[in-house]
Order: structure tokens, then sequence, then C-alpha cells
């Protein structure tokens, strides 16, 4: 294959240098910049509307996620000692909360899930992050409207169908101020965005190691405890929950799920948004800082 | 390894000396592949690393649930860890030889690997799991034995030649099961291609099979013993080491279950080759 092997590392590097200037290439208005990322919210919610098949057995496996906590969270409760007052309660939540905790933390994870870290990750390693880095974009910021358009598709096409089966099955009740609800939402929404910063984070690890598979499958499992999504905060012994509270993974899970269950009266309510808010901006600010060190490590292929 | 130099033109074999030589194609794949990975032992390290924080990560679930509570459903904290440990092994047997059922419809029938796999003198289905042999299901036999010696050794359970003489049986007639329930989901791929994903949800289940089954419902129970056996899987025969009374002796049909599920998933697949049409490509 003529070509292939040429190696060019300056086009790309300067590039790089050049990242704050490729905003606005041409001298773009802040508010066209605006309306091309939200073209690709756009594209990205039509992209997945034509997969859209393959979610329907994804409401299978979230329905057996949250029937099968459902039965173990059961059999906790039923084989613990009732307090004075003959009720049970775990951690501060009564079974129906905790099942109501288990659905709504599943539902959640059904819209703010994406696969930026696999993504940038397999544009590192075929090389393709070259064809991005021309673009006239920063792809942190491409990456993210994507993940909003995917999230968007999510919650017509994925969380609402698992509402509808979830909250039949297991007579949930939602809270009595319906403020709460939109309260809940937009704390899912601030999760999308850790979520998704994060992810990009981890992707960035990419330009570092050959090999990111593992780190990969290993973040995979362990988001899911620690955003508490597996096991509420509160069931932890006393040092893991402190230790948790200094991450910004409780802003993904664990803070959505306890507004909807209506644990943050008050002020706390606009201290936890508070805190989602400060984490989102951070990991946002933090993963450009990374790109732009990480990316110089960028050396394509040509041809 | 040269497998064809065995092949002689024009003869066909029978009884042992066909076993005899479908060993001999095992060993050859098997010896090409540990090959092939040897240059890639990193891969296999950053595996250990993988399925090292998942088991963590569920030993810390278990543990924070039995942190408020002395017994599961009249399971001890052991008990239901024991289950845990016993389960990894057939996995990590299954997953030996599993990747190529997960992308046979990609791989296979899409991009039209299975003509290639028809035009050899060995049995398709023998082609299709030994291409895909992944040495890192070790990783889940040596950690999950680690996970149910520890639980033997807080249940004050003696190990002896008769446990593992258990295991051998036990273990591999539980991967049989898997190996028949995913292998059934393929097959159906030379009806339909497989656009929907059938193995996800069913693989999603495998978590919950863990768990003693006595914790879910009446049709639940029945659902996972004999629709979709996955009871099979790690709680029945888990259950002879821990010699729970009424399901120990369940537990003895483990083989006989796994033989019966693969035999039909054999079955399936060989009613899919006989209407596999090709993409032509």
């Amino acid at each position: 294959m003529p070509g292939a092997g040429t190696t060019v590392t300056g086009g790309i590097e300067a590039a790089a240098a050049s990242a704050p200037e490729r905003l606005l290439p041409w001298g773009r208005s802040l508010p066209a910049t605006w309306g091309l990322y939200l073209s690709f919210v756009r594209l990205s919610f039509l992209k997945f509307l034509a997969y859209r098949l393959r979610y329907y057995t994804g409401v299978i496996s979230y329905t057996i996620f949250i029937s099968g906590h459902y039965y173990i969270y059961t059999a906790l409760f039923a084989s613990s000692a009732p307090a004075a007052d003959g009720t049970v309660s775990i951690g501060g939540l009564s079974l129906p909360e905790m099942i109501t905790y288990v659905a709504v933390s599943w539902i959640g994870r059904s819209f703010y899930f994406n696969n930026i870290a696999r993504e940038l990750s397999r544009m590192v390693t075929e090389g393709e992050i070259a064809m991005q880095l021309i673009k006239p974009f920063h792809l942190q910021t491409v990456m993210l409207s994507e993940a909003v358009g995917e999230s968007c598709f999510r919650l017509m096409m994925f969380t609402l169908p698992i509402v509808v089966v979830i909250v039949p099955l297991f007579h949930l009740r939602g809270p009595a101020d319906p403020a709460l609800y939109l309260w809940t939402f937009l704390s899912f929404c601030l999760a999308l965005v850790i979520y998704s910063q994060w992810n990009f984070l981890v992707g960035c690890l990419a330009f570092y190691l050959k090999n990111i598979q593992g780190v990969l499958r290993a973040q995979m499992v362990s988001m899911d405890f620690l955003t508490g999504v597996l096991i509420p905060f509160t069931l932890f012994p006393h040092w893991f929950q402190t230790a948790v509270q200094w991450l910004p993974f409780q802003g993904i899970s664990y803070i959505p799920v306890t507004i909807f269950l209506g644990k943050r009266p008050g002020n706390e309510l606009y201290h936890a948004l508070g805190l989602q808010l400060f984490w989102a901006a951070f990991l946002f600010i933090l993963a450009r800082l990374v790109f732009r060190v990480a990316v110089r490590r960028v050396i394509a292929q040509g041809g | 390894m040269a497998a064809n130099d065995t092949l002689p033109r024009g003869k066909t074999r029978s009884g042992w000396s066909l076993f005899i030589w479908q060993i001999g194609i095992y060993t050859a794949y098997f010896a090409q592949f540990v090959k092939s990975r040897l240059a890639y032992r990193m891969d296999f390290l950053i595996d250990t690393l993988a399925i090292s924080v998942s088991i963590v990560i569920q030993m810390a679930v278990l543990t924070t649930l039995f942190s408020k509570v002395k017994a599961l459903d009249g399971w001890s904290f052991p008990e239901v860890l024991f289950i845990y440990g016993f389960s990894l092994v057939p996995l990590g047997l299954f997953n030996l030889i599993s990747v190529n059922l997960y992308r046979f419809s990609d791989q296979y029938i899409i991009q039209g690997k299975m003509d290639r796999v028809l035009l050899r003198p060995v049995g398709t289905l023998t082609q299709v799991l030994c291409e895909s042999f992944n040495i890192s299901g070790l990783n889940e036999i040596l950690l999950g034995s680690g996970v149910m010696i520890y639980a033997a050794r807080e249940l004050g359970l003696q190990p002896g030649v008769g446990h593992i003489l258990g295991l051998v049986i036990l273990a591999p007639g539980a991967a049989l099961v898997y190996a028949g329930v995913f292998l059934a989901i393929t097959s159906v791929t030379f009806w339909y291609e497989d656009r929907m994903g059938l193995a996800p949800p069913v693989y999603n289940m495998i978590r919950f099979s863990r768990y003693p089954i006595t914790i879910y419902s009446l049709p639940v129970r029945v659902f996972l013993t004999f629709v979709l056996p996955f009871a099979w899987v790690a709680f029945y025969p888990a259950t002879w080491f821990l010699g729970s009374p009424g399901f120990a002796r369940a537990a003895l049909l483990t083989p006989v279950v796994g033989l019966i599920v693969f035999g039909g998933a054999v079955m399936i697949w060989r009613r899919g080759i006989s209407r596999y049409a090709s993409t032509g490509s």
C-alpha cells in the first residue's frame, strides 16, 4: 500500500497546539457555535433512532436487574429483626422506599448511560482521532453533544418503556410533591454531564495505555457500585460513606434518587444540586485540560 | 500442528478413531491459540485485574448486605459466598470457548466466515468454539476457587478427595448448561439475524442465579429450574458441597441437566446449519 506507514506528526501537533483557536476557526459567532453543536445532538439522536430495535431487549435486561434486586431486598428485610414499633428499616429506608430506590436508580441509569470512554479509546486505537482533530470542533464538546442526543433518544425509546413496565409491576408510588419530579429530572440531567465527562477522562487513558479494555471493564463494574446503583450508600459502613461523599460518583445516581425519595428537604435539595453542578463543571474543565495534554501524544499513520 | 496431515484423502473415520482424531484437533487449536496469545501476556494480566475488581465489588455488595442481617432467608454469609465462588468456576470454563457465540451473527453469518468453516473436514461447532479460545477464563476458575476455598474454611468444611471429585464432575456439568443456553440462543441466528440481541438479557440474568433461589418467588424458581435453567449453573451444584437438605441430592443431576441442555442446543445448531444460506460475499 503506497503511503501507508508514512508518519505525519507535525500537522497533528500543530492542530493540537492551536486548540483554543479551533473553537472559533472562521470568526464564528457564539450562537453559530452553539447551533453547530446542537446539530451534533440532533444527528446523534437520529443515529440512535435507527438502532432502536436493539433497545427492546434492553427493557428486558433492566426489568431483570430491578426484579433481581427486588427479591434480594425483600429477603433482606424479611430476614432482619423489626424495630420496637414493628417496622423494619435498613439504612434509613423502609422496604417500599428501598424498592423505589432500586427502580429509580436503574431507570435513571437507562437515561444517563453512554459509552464515551469506549468510543474515545476506539478512536485513539484505530487512529480515527486524527480525522477528528482536524475538524473545526472540539472533540470533547462534540462527544458531550452526542451524549445529550443519545440520552434524548434513550429517554423516549428506552427509559419511558422501562417506566411503563416497572411502575405497575412493583406498584411504585411517586413523591407527594410534584415538584420533586422536576428536580429529579434536572438532577439526572446533571448526572448525565458528570457521567459523560468522567467517561471522557477515562477514555483519555487510551492515549497512554496500549490496552485499555481491562481498565474499561474494571471501571464499568465499579461505576454501578460507586454511584449507588447497586446499594444505597446508607447501607455502607460509616468510613465508606464519608469516602464516597468526596467523590463525584454520588452525583450520578445517589443524589438524584434520594431527591426523588424526598430525603433532601429544604435547603439540602439546593446543596445537593449545587454539588452536582460543581462536579459537572469541575470534570468538564479537568477533561478539557487532560485532553489538551494527552492529545500531544498522538502519532497518526498516514495513508 | 498440521491437523490436515492426519486426514488422508478418501478415508472416513468412525468410533474411537474419530474421537481420538477430534481430540487431536482440539489440541492443535489450543496449541495454536497459546502461541498466538503468548505475544499478548499483558492482555491476560489486564483481564486478571478486571475480573479481580468485579469479584471485589461483588464481595463488597455481599458483605454490605450481610452487615445488616445474620442470614439471608436462612443462608449464612459464607454459604452465599461459597455459591458465588462456585459459580465462577463453570463460568470460567464456559468463557474459555464462548466468545464466538456472542459474535457469531456478526462475524460468521453477516461477514460470511461460516463459508470457510463449512469447507473444512472438521465439525462446524468444534471449529466455531475452538476458534474463540480465550485463556482469560482461567482467571475466573482460579479466583472463583479462591473465593470457594475461603468460604469453605469459614464454614469449617474439610476439603477432601470427595469434594475435588465433586467439583470435577459438577463444574463441567454446570458449564454445559451455560454452553447449551448460549449455543441455543446463537443458533437462532440461522433463522433470524440477531438484530434484537437476545443474549444480553440472558447474560444479565446470570448474576442473579448466584443467590440462593429460595429468595425468589415460586414462578421464578420454576423458571430458573426448568425453562432457563440457570439454577443449575451455581445454586444446585453448590448445595451439594454445603449439604443443604432437599437440594444436595438434586445437585447430582447437574451433569444430566447439562448434557440435556447442551444436547438440545447441538440439535438446534445442526438444524440451523442445514438451512444455512451464505450471504455470498
